[in-house]
């Protein structure tokens, strides 16, 4: 018995040996974070005044911790027309990685929709599409299939008024069509901004 | 007397020649039992013979026969009677006596010899449950947690149609241990969606120990352990082996498998191959898009035999790609939702082979080695392992990203195991022995997200000891083990700063058992044993979003003193001391044979201390919308419940089963229920055997099973209180009780059906399952939500023995 447990002792030891040289002690390697989205920019321009520009943004530190995000409120002029443009940044990669362009490339997956409080702007009027894909919405840019994409919309204000502006953007690969809605495909943005018209 | 246990486990059936020191006297001899393998029942009047030699006897009405003064240690028996197959059975008077279930002539099935009650873990007193043979050829292309839930108390875990893994008792993931050719199937097993890599087209036999079996198997056997073997290496064969094609209509699936085998006077081959491809499933109203699946493997196996040792090596690899249904990704909570109140999947596509994202790409290679010698009615063995697991995990993901895994890990294992089995001493038997591991896991660069789980290296050690004796009638068991893991992490943070950490847990683990033949009928086993499983790294340090929600593992998270959560920080042991989960499980089973009757019934109790869960701790704010947040935290927990089976034979021609099983789940500390637990279920099945002329040994079966409702569920929160929890700031969650987004779904009825037959050296055989194409979801499928299960699907199988 005695001998028995000696010698699985020298095996145990050198076993243990032999394989502790073969491992490494590596930590995994770097990897940027390209799928997550941490700080999303609106910049509404006047289209009549081009150094009229409104910036607001949504900004989560630590994406997927339990920080919350931060958020400027968006504070536009009275019967303004406003072309408003969209910048995705993932600030968690180093350095920080631009997104937009991604979103860009891959126009006929994506599509941004837009909601807000009822009779909020002149143009588009009513609630926005996310509640219905042909609900009123100015899109100034399309894929190439020619369906929208709202990296780049337009937006006319009224009277002074204040309310909330909910930005979704959808992944919709091989779905994405004149009528796919907000409720198709996986969710890649679902912010919201508060708003004040004065 | 059961001396010989260990090596019968180890070369079943298969002869074992030993030269002893003593002289050739004639004092030797051997008896055994003779049964029918189709109805068990003894078969009497059959002829054994000692082969070159004149000695022989017939069995008598129990089937039992005894020869006397054979002066070989070693001999060939010859068991012949009218209208079964020859079975020619090598046999040495160290092994223990045999039992033979011989077949009839037309039937393509071979006879048994079992020497021996082949117990695994030498542990009589623990509940044991087997499929082999004609149950488990039923079942060749399903996948290996489908085949496991034949067995009363064994139930599925599953993620969609294809990565199904087993529950024993209520217990998965890595509180289930499984063997695989004698080596413990080393895989990310920590994953709720990670399937064991074993092909069950390979399997010539799985036995599932329902016990706390640590003491003999090592950590992590908590609920149970699943033992897998394939075909015994037999000596003195001529070239045979097994082909066989499977086509399903659900899916258009295709497989076909192949099994070569010869045995020479020292040496042993045998060579086997499978393939099969799926296409997407379908539910009775819609397809199930992106459900597809590929899978092949490939085995070989060696064997060199001499009378002192036997030295065995074999080699697999089992590749598999899994497709998951496209409509279960969901990017948040409207996205469930959505899912949710959709009474189709949100995406349905016309059917096709492709697999596409979501996907798991895995593959699995496996090496072992093993010798045994036999000096002295001492039994050694020495096994080294090697395996390799690469699994790459594909999400949907924005455009080229789609083409790289989000989870690429490889794991290396090598395993070192030791044995003793010494002979008899005042009665006692027993075992030592010894077990280490050491594995190394990787990330594997260009995923494009931080690593999901840490690098790590680890070393495990065990020592054991089991003991039994039989004092009259009752048995006694006793056993010993002591572990000690040692681990190294190394792991990224979200901003990629590196964690490093060196982790080591150790215990001590034992077991007592009894058993006793309360008479010739009844047999009665009790067994209590404790259990343990440290850690691992995913309850330690995941971090993040999984689908609809986020998950921080034990050290990611630390809770201020105004009950915020922060997640900023990444503990260790000195923050947050984490105990390993220990469990006492004591099992009884009573079975009892009458007649036409067989039957047996098993109840447990088993009681986990710091068991390791996650429940939610709020919600939080991403750029995708409000998610709740799981916190992973230790608590106690009781799993008990009863299993029954039995077997009737009414008639020639009629049989018929029943089963049944039901799981209590509860955790003790927070009182309240545990998730995907299953729920009570009974099996009914009924076989006919009728005598046609032209179709010999067909057989036709029906059965049916009724799944309850999960009545012991936790509470419902429906996603817009979860949404609207994050606006309003109030607490929807029960603190440390887990919910459920939706109510479990309602009972269920299921109806299979089969025929099957052989002619000559064909068998063939048809499989109808969900005869009534009958919709329904099943609680412990996590695509419940999703989706519906498969409806109808006729399969259709030959098989070629030669």
């Amino acid at each position: 018995m005695k001998s028995i447990l000696t010698a699985n002792i020298v095996i145990l030891s050198l076993a243990a040996f032999v394989f502790s040289s073969c491992g490494d002690d590596d930590a995994p390697p770097i990897e940027n974070m390209e799928e997550e989205i941490t700080r999303i920019t609106a910049v509404f321009t006047n289209r009549d005044d081009a150094s009229d520009v409104i910036t607001a943004i949504w900004f989560d530190e630590d994406g997927e911790g339990t920080i919350d995000p931060v958020v400027d409120d968006v504070v536009l002029s009275t019967n303004t027309e406003y072309h408003l443009e969209l910048f995705l940044e993932n600030t968690l990669a180093d350095p920080v990685e631009d997104i937009t362009n991604e979103v860009k490339e891959e126009a006929s997956e994506h599509m941004f929709f837009f909601g807000f409080t009822d009779g909020m702007f002149a143009d588009p009027a009513g609630n926005g599409n996310i509640d219905g894909r042909n609900d009123p919405l100015n899109y100034l840019d399309a894929d190439d299939n020619t369906l929208p994409l709202g990296l780049e919309t337009v937006w006319t204000t009224g009277d002074a008024t204040t309310g909330d502006l909910q930005i979704i953007l959808k992944h919709q690969p091989d779905i994405k069509s004149e009528t796919s809605t907000s409720a198709d495909g996986e969710t890649d943005v679902d912010i919201s901004f508060d708003v004040t018209i004065e | 007397m059961n001396r010989g246990i260990l090596l019968s486990i180890l070369i079943c059936l298969t002869g074992w020649h030993t030269v002893n020191g003593q002289d050739e006297t004639c004092e030797y001899s051997v008896s055994g039992k003779i049964f029918d393998l189709e109805t068990r029942e003894p078969l009497p009047f059959a002829s054994v013979q000692v082969q070159g030699t004149t000695k022989g006897a017939s069995t008598d009405t129990t089937g039992y026969f005894e020869i006397n003064k054979i002066c070989q240690d070693e001999f060939d028996l010859i068991i012949s009677f009218v209208g079964y197959k020859r079975v020619i059975h090598h046999h040495d008077v160290y092994h223990d006596l045999p039992t033979i279930y011989m077949v009839r002539d037309q039937v393509t099935l071979e006879s048994i010899v079992v020497e021996g009650e082949q117990m695994p873990g030498e542990l009589k007193s623990l509940a044991l449950s087997e499929i082999s043979g004609k149950a488990l050829e039923s079942s060749r292309s399903d996948n290996l947690g489908d085949v496991l839930s034949n067995i009363s108390g064994v139930s599925t875990l599953s993620t969609g149609q294809n990565v199904v893994k087993p529950i024993i008792h209520g217990l998965h993931s890595n509180r289930v241990l499984i063997i695989n050719n004698g080596l413990r199937h080393e895989f990310q097993n920590w994953g709720v969606e990670h399937a064991p890599e074993i092909d069950p087209s390979l399997t010539e036999r799985i036995q599932v120990v329902k016990g706390a079996a640590t003491v003999r198997y090592g950590p992590e056997a908590m609920g149970g352990v699943i033992l897998i073997d394939g075909p015994a290496l037999d000596l003195h064969e001529d070239l045979n082996g097994r082909a066989g094609v499977q086509v399903s209509s659900n899916g258009r699936a295709i497989g076909a498998d192949i099994r070569l085998q010869k045995g020479y006077v020292h040496t042993a081959y045998l060579a086997q191959a499978s393939y099969i491809r799926q296409g997407d499933l379908r539910a009775p109203d819609y397809m199930l898009t992106n459900t597809g699946k590929e899978e092949r493997s490939l085995s070989f196996g060696f064997r060199y035999h001499q009378p002192e040792y036997n030295l065995t090596a074999y080699y697999s690899n089992f590749y598999q790609n899994l497709g998951i249904l496209r409509a279960s990704v969901a990017g948040n909570l409207d996205d469930l939702e959505n899912a949710i109140e959709s009474d189709e999947p949100t995406i349905i596509d016309p059917f096709s082979y492709d697999i596409n994202n979501p996907r798991q790409e895995v593959d699995h290679n496996l090496l072992k080695i093993k010798g045994e010698w036999f000096k002295d009615q001492h039994v050694f063995e020495l096994q080294y392992g090697f395996q390799v697991n690469h699994r790459q995990e594909y999400d949907v993901r924005r455009g080229t990203l789609n083409e790289l895994p989000s989870i690429d890990l490889k794991l290396y294992s090598h395993t070192l195991d030791g044995a003793w089995e010494h002979p008899e001493f005042r009665g006692w038997n027993g075992n030592a022995g010894f077990q280490y591991a050491y594995q190394n896991n990787d990330n594997q660069p260009g995923t494009n997200t931080v690593a999901f789980i840490p690098n790590y290296d680890l070393h495990r050690i065990g020592l054991y000891l089991t003991e039994a004796k039989m004092f009259g009638e009752n048995r006694w068991e006793w056993g010993l083990r002591y572990d000690l893991q040692a681990m190294d992490v190394r792991g990224r943070a979200q901003d990629n700063s590196v964690y490093t950490n060196q982790l080591s847990f150790q215990n001590a683990s034992g077991t007592i058992g009894f058993s006793r033949n309360i008479s010739e009928n009844l047999n009665f086993r009790t067994n209590i044993g404790t259990a343990w499983r440290p850690p691992n790294v995913f309850e330690l340090y995941v971090f993040g979003r999984h689908q609809s929600t986020i998950e921080y593992g034990i050290w990611r998270y630390d809770i201020d003193p105004d009950g915020n959560v922060l997640t900023d920080v990444i503990l260790d042991e000195d923050d947050r001391e984490v105990k390993s989960e220990t469990g006492v499980k004591w099992i009884s089973s009573l079975s009892w044979e009458r007649n036409k009757f067989r039957g047996e019934v098993t109840g447990y109790v088993n009681y986990i201390g710091n068991y390791i869960f996650s429940s939610p701790g709020g919600t939080t704010s991403t750029v995708r919308g409000a998610f709740p947040f799981f916190l992973y935290d230790q608590t106690d927990a009781i799993f008990t419940g009863v299993d029954a089976a039995g077997e009737w034979r009414h008639s020639q021609y009629w049989n018929s089963q029943l089963k049944m099983s039901y799981v209590y789940a509860r955790d003790v500390k927070n009182k309240s229920w545990f998730l995907e637990i299953p729920p009570l279920r009974f099996d009914y099945q009924m076989n006919y055997k009728p005598s046609i002329v032209f179709l010999p040994n067909s057989e036709i079966g029906l059965s049916v099973a009724y799944v309850f409702n999960q009545w012991n569920a936790p509470p419902v929160i429906p996603i817009s209180e979860v949404q609207d929890a994050q606006e309003s700031g109030n607490a929807v969650y029960q603190p440390g009780s887990t919910f459920d987004f939706t109510n479990p779904p309602d009972a269920y009825f299921l109806v299979n059906a089969s025929f099957s037959g052989g002619w000559r050296k064909i068998d063939y055989r048809l499989d109808i399952r969900n005869v009534l194409n009958s919709s329904y979801r099943m609680y412990t499928n996590r695509l419940r939500y999703f989706a519906d299960e498969p409806g109808i699907n006729f399969r259709i199988s030959f098989s070629y023995s030669f």
